[in-house]
């Protein structure tokens, strides 16, 4: 029960039940703008009845075609946690990756913290598989150190063989990725 | 920075080193090189305009500014020195510049593609529409790319927009931007997305709603792919727009089919139904009746389509969706307010609402769903309602304290949900003052047991329990609010504290602690809990205000201009960060985006709270840091005859509903409040931008040559400041009266929302009148400066009734400060925060007569010379002195008198703090508190108490440093 629609600026006043949690960043408004510019269907947010704002999904398409690397992105998922358990998080994804095979995309990636256990787990659920290990890639903050991030994938239709997500064994470092 | 070429110009080659210091933030270094390099090669512009950055960088805009000069009077063509002219510009914050230097570029190279596309690239930046206008269409005759094209289409577009006259609008830009894009419809030449995008959005703000639809439906709506639904949101708002109530019926069913968790559409869907049924629409006997497919148009139909869903639901082996269940609600609601009696074809609102929770009592959102319709519920409905909720609850056996516990988090969280509910039903707020404590210890026992569920939460994660203990501080506010027991303040500090250490990432433990500590006058460790919040960039605009409301109010001024920079910071940076987006949206053809980009960048320039934090920030920068008012003024360039606040477009973008809160209904925060908030906060800027403009124009006063002795007392300069600060006093004036009906309104904001603007206290503190007046005091002075001091004892008695007068009303506001902050009786601790704001606004105004105070000085000083002069050549000693010099000596001593008594009051409150020994106070362990519950009730006592010492001590310290300017007021 939820009502699905583009994410415009003015809701960058509302998202704080969403981005007060401790792992959902905020980021400078060139960063949601830039995203808003060039890739504003995959900017989707969730509202409740009410009105509140249950959750949002950022993210972008990249990567060359000719390598087989033309690919969805997932920048940014969060759900506010009273509106947790319902399937929102996945319903999101559902959505970004329908996009991305509408635009010919072989897989969709993320970034997710080692630690983030939860999201790590629900991807899995979600038929993403680890593909890497990016090291330091979420850089130290409020007294943590840095921290390793899972590069996790799903292969979309496009890429029959599910080429795209045979893991790569050894860790890389974040300079290291495109 | 600057693209570098490929192909290897020596030139380049040349250059790079400087780039390269410049790049590493090294810019003496980039200056010295490019000195080097100029000194072999004159003509080689780009290395001025690189020298210029590092100018720019280093604090010298003029020599920057003119070196850059020097260089774009030559017009250049070369890639290198546009560029970096671009970048120098830009930093500079004149990207008008920037126009100017393609303007003459594409004159030289006409047929240049990137110079023209620079070029409406700057336009863009600029928001010079017409111009970019033009811009495309030249670049679309040298490249014939369509891109181009349907830039100048959409330079039209915002030409329409932002016209002033919106006959101009419809009747010139929009229809030529419809003709612009027929043409190339007509042949055949659309390419993207993008362009039938942009032609919806003409079609649309033209009112041609049907041609509109007809894109979209079109062969041209094909290309509509990117965004899911695109075609059929397009549509649906056209059916909206023109009231085509069947088609937005029919298609809002459709969707529902799909999605029947999608809520806009039950909306559409019952909103287009009723039309329907107003109009008595019926369905034509022939042929097809509507093109999105079959239409409902009878109550009967909607309940059996909603029923059928929730059917739908109920058999699914899947999770059940919420949405039909709350449409059902949602369709009873509607219904009475029809007054349909049909409602009961779809049950008792009662038994649903049971269901529902039955179904999603544990999710924890379902306090949300049905706290909507509770209003579905007759009164006496309400204990029944609870008690049948409660039944769906299974808790464990009642243990020794009367309370049974859920055994897994499921049943915790419904088990919370019948809390939620009850509170929401004002069940809780209707228990008595026994009932709240004992409803408090229920809540804490099931905080407690609930953490056992959440052992392995990782630090990130919230406790499943942590909305028992938040209620729990909800009832003790309750307590406190009623009862004005502050006892029930500091135990709701303990739990709350309490919390935070079990969950130390949850956000509303600490806005609730942080808005606790401010109301308690505490604001130390407030700073704490708002940097553990991590809020940033746009979150400064929305909950900013928690800090930057308290940290000044109370005493913390390095605490509040660190504020207001964090706000600042962000509100200043937004000017360049949007434009560069605007620009990027151009080149990707999200043209949808360019006018919400504009709305939003104007959103932000119009903020409330960026208005409050510039004016703040100026004007703590004074009262802490002018020992000579005319200097500091001078240095923040602040112009008493501007006025840059948008009063009439204000824009509140505070998050107002930030702190959770399950208050019922006639509780919650209304759209009134939000008003009356915005118009109260308005009101106190005005006086704030007032007095600080005020404060600019008695500096300048002082500035002004003196015009004694001389003919021309009314030299344009010099009437013309005096005038403003009569205009700027009057306007005070004013802006006080308004402030004095607003505040006898005397509005009560929820506990949970807008904190009270400074209003009420800076009057009752007698501040304002008290700095209205002496700054009224300095005309009369200036008056005195032109007529002498012969023939003017009315004038010069009138001077001195106003200095003693001065004086009363410090005293008053001193006598007002009086009595402990912070004090210990009968084994309770109870605070008077209110005292600190008063002390504050009486430092700020003292402040402010000793401005006034030196500006009388310098104005009496020459008088007295001249006086002495005069007399030696006379020879005369007999006659006395003029009565306004005595008046003045006497004055300097009763200021003199009232500080050092402030400072001794100051002193003193100091002392009884420090004396008080908190640990003395014994905390009422076992029924109300446990013991480490009592721990963290201590702590939070120490913190208030050791942040009340800090905002004495700091305005301590601003009290002794003004006072040494009473030093320098000798005549």
């Amino acid at each position: 029960m939820t009502t699905l629609r583009a994410f415009t600026c003015d809701d960058l006043f509302k998202f704080n039940n969403i981005n007060l949690d401790p792992l959902t960043e905020t980021y400078g408004i060139p960063f949601y703008l830039q995203y808003l510019a060039h890739w504003p269907e995959y900017f989707i947010v969730a509202e409740a009845p009410g009105g509140e704002l249950m959750g949002y999904i950022m993210g972008k398409a990249e990567g060359s075609v000719a390598r087989e690397e033309w690919h969805g992105h997932v920048t940014a998922l969060s759900v506010a946690p009273e509106f947790r358990r319902l399937g929102l998080a996945a319903k999101l994804m559902e959505m970004l990756e329908e996009i991305s095979e509408r635009k010919g995309g072989f897989f969709v990636d993320l970034f997710v913290r080692v630690s983030n256990q939860v999201a790590v787990n629900m991807y899995k659920q979600l038929g993403y598989s680890v593909y890497r290990t990016v090291i330091e890639y979420y850089s130290a903050s409020n007294g943590e150190p840095d921290e390793d991030a899972y590069d996790m994938r799903k292969a979309l239709s496009r890429d029959t063989e599910r080429k795209s997500i045979i893991p790569i064994p050894h860790p890389v470092r974040p300079e290291d990725i495109e | 920075m600057a693209a570098r070429g490929h192909v290897q110009d020596p030139n380049d080659r040349r250059l790079r080193p400087i780039y390269d210091y410049l790049d590493n933030g090294n810019n003496k270094m980039a200056i010295q090189q490019a000195d080097k390099l100029l000194k072999k090669h004159k003509d080689l512009h780009c290395a001025k305009v690189l020298k210029a950055i590092g100018l720019q960088r280093t604090g010298k805009q003029d020599e920057a500014f003119s070196l850059a000069q020097e260089v774009a009077t030559l017009e250049p063509t070369d890639d290198n020195s546009l560029q970096a002219l671009t970048i120098l510009y830009r930093e500079m914050h004149h990207p008008e510049l920037v126009t100017k230097l393609y303007e003459a570029a594409v004159k030289k190279v006409p047929l240049s593609e990137e110079y023209h596309s620079h070029l409406f690239m700057a336009y863009a930046r600029v928001g010079e529409y017409k111009k970019m206008q033009q811009a495309g269409m030249a670049l679309y005759k040298i490249v014939p790319k369509n891109p181009y094209y349907f830039w100048s289409v959409m330079s039209l577009v915002m030409q329409a927009i932002s016209a002033q006259d919106e006959k101009l609008a419809q009747t010139m830009f929009l229809p030529l931007a419809e003709r612009m894009v027929e043409k190339m419809v007509k042949e055949e030449k659309i390419e993207a997305e993008a362009e039938v995008q942009l032609y919806f959005m003409i079609l649309e703000r033209l009112g041609k709603c049907v041609e509109a639809l007809d894109v979209v439906r079109g062969p041209l709506g094909e290309k509509l792919t990117s965004e899911l639904r695109s075609r059929e949101n397009k549509c649906m708002m056209m059916y909206q727009r023109l009231q085509l109530w069947p088609e937005c019926n029919a298609l809002s069913y459709k969707l529902l089919l799909k999605n029947p968790d999608d809520w806009q559409f039950y909306l559409s869907y019952f909103d287009s139904l009723f039309h329907l049924m107003d109009k008595s629409w019926s369905q034509p006997e022939e042929g097809e009746h509507c093109v999105e497919g079959p239409v409902q148009t009878t109550v009967t139909e909607a309940v059996k389509f909603v029923v059928d869903r929730m059917e739908e639901q109920d058999k699914k082996e899947s999770r059940p969706l919420r949405g039909p269940y709350l449409a059902c609600l949602e369709l009873i609601h509607r219904l009475r307010q029809r007054g349909c009696p049909d409602e009961k074809e779809l049950g008792d609102p009662l038994e649903l609402m049971v269901q529902f929770f039955g179904k999603f009592g544990d999710k924890p959102c379902c306090i949300t769903d049905l706290k909507i319709y509770l209003h579905l519920l007759p009164p006496e409905q309400r204990s029944q309602f609870k008690k049948r909720l409660g039944e769906l609850v299974p808790l464990g056996e009642a243990g020794e304290d009367g309370f049974g516990f859920p055994g897994d988090t499921k049943a915790l969280q419904r088990h919370l949900c019948v809390c939620q509910l009850s509170r929401a039903l004002g069940l809780q707020h209707a228990l008595d003052t026994e009932g709240k404590l004992r409803l408090i210890t229920e809540l804490k026992a099931h905080y407690h047991h609930g953490l056992q569920f959440g052992k392995s939460c990782l630090k990130t994660e919230l406790q499943f329990s942590d909305m028992y203990c938040l209620m729990a501080a909800h009832v003790y506010v309750d307590l406190w609010t009623e009862t004005g027991d502050e006892n029930m303040l500091w135990q709701c500090l303990g739990v709350l504290e309490e919390g935070l250490s079990f969950s130390p990432s949850n956000a509303q433990f600490k806005l609730l602690l942080l808005l606790l500590f401010c109301r308690l006058g505490a604001f130390q460790p407030v700073v704490d809990l708002y940097s553990s919040l991590d809020a940033k960039h746009v979150q400064h605009d929305t909950i900013g205000y928690l800090l930057t409301r308290y940290a000044g109010s109370l005493g913390q001024f390095a605490a509040a201009s660190q504020s207001c920079n964090f706000s600042l910071r962000f509100f200043h940076s937004n000017q360049k960060d949007t434009s560069e987006y605007i620009i990027q949206a151009y080149k990707y053809g999200a043209f949808e985006k360019i006018p919400e980009f504009i709305a939003f960048r104007t959103r932000l320039n119009q903020s409330l709270h960026f208005a409050q934090v510039r004016t703040e920030r100026m004007l703590l920068d004074l009262y802490t840091e002018a020992d000579v008012l005319e200097e500091s003024v001078k240095a923040m360039g602040v112009c008493p005859e501007e006025d840059d606040i948008p009063w009439d477009n204000m824009r509140d973008n505070r998050d107002l509903t930030v702190l959770v809160s399950w208050d019922p209904k006639d509780r919650e925060l209304t759209e009134e409040h939000r008003r009356l908030s915005l118009e109260e906060e308005s009101v106190w800027l005005k006086v704030r931008s007032l007095t600080l403009r005020l404060l600019a124009s008695l500096a300048l006063l002082g500035h002004a040559p003196s015009p004694r002795n001389s003919d021309k007392t009314n030299e344009n300069g010099i009437s013309a400041k005096s005038s403003t600060l009569q205009t700027l006093l009057s306007q005070l004036d004013q802006t006080l009266e308004t402030a004095a009906q607003i505040t006898e309104k005397q509005t009560q904001y929820p506990f949970l929302g807008p904190p009270s603007s400074r209003l009420a206290s800076a009057l009752s503190s007698g501040s304002c009148h008290c700095q209205a007046s002496a700054l009224q005091l300095s005309l009369t002075l200036r008056e005195l400066e032109t007529t002498g001091l012969d023939d003017s004892t009315e004038l010069q008695t009138q001077i001195c009734n106003a200095f003693k007068s001065s004086v009363a009303q410090l005293q008053e506001m001193l006598s007002r400060c009086k009595g402990e902050v912070l004090e210990m009786k009968d084994g309770r601790l109870t605070t008077r925060p209110s005292l600190l704001e008063t002390l504050v606004f009486f430092v700020e105004t003292v402040c402010v007569v000793l401005w006034v105070a030196s500006y009388s000085a310098s104005v009496l000083r020459p008088l007295k010379s001249s006086l002495q002069k005069k007399k030696k050549k006379k020879k005369d000693s007999s006659s006395a002195m003029p009565v306004v010099l005595c008046g003045f000596q006497e004055w300097t001593g009763s200021l003199q008198g009232v500080v050092t008594q402030a400072l001794d009051h100051v002193k003193g409150q100091e002392a009884s703090l420090t004396a008080l020994k908190l640990a003395a106070l014994t905390l009422e362990e076992g029924y109300s508190q446990t013991q480490e519950e009592c721990g963290f009730t201590r702590a939070a006592m120490d913190k208030v108490q050791s942040s009340y010492l800090g905002s004495l001590q700091e305005l301590g310290d601003l009290l002794r440093k003004r006072a040494d300017s009473l030093k320098s007021l000798k005549i």
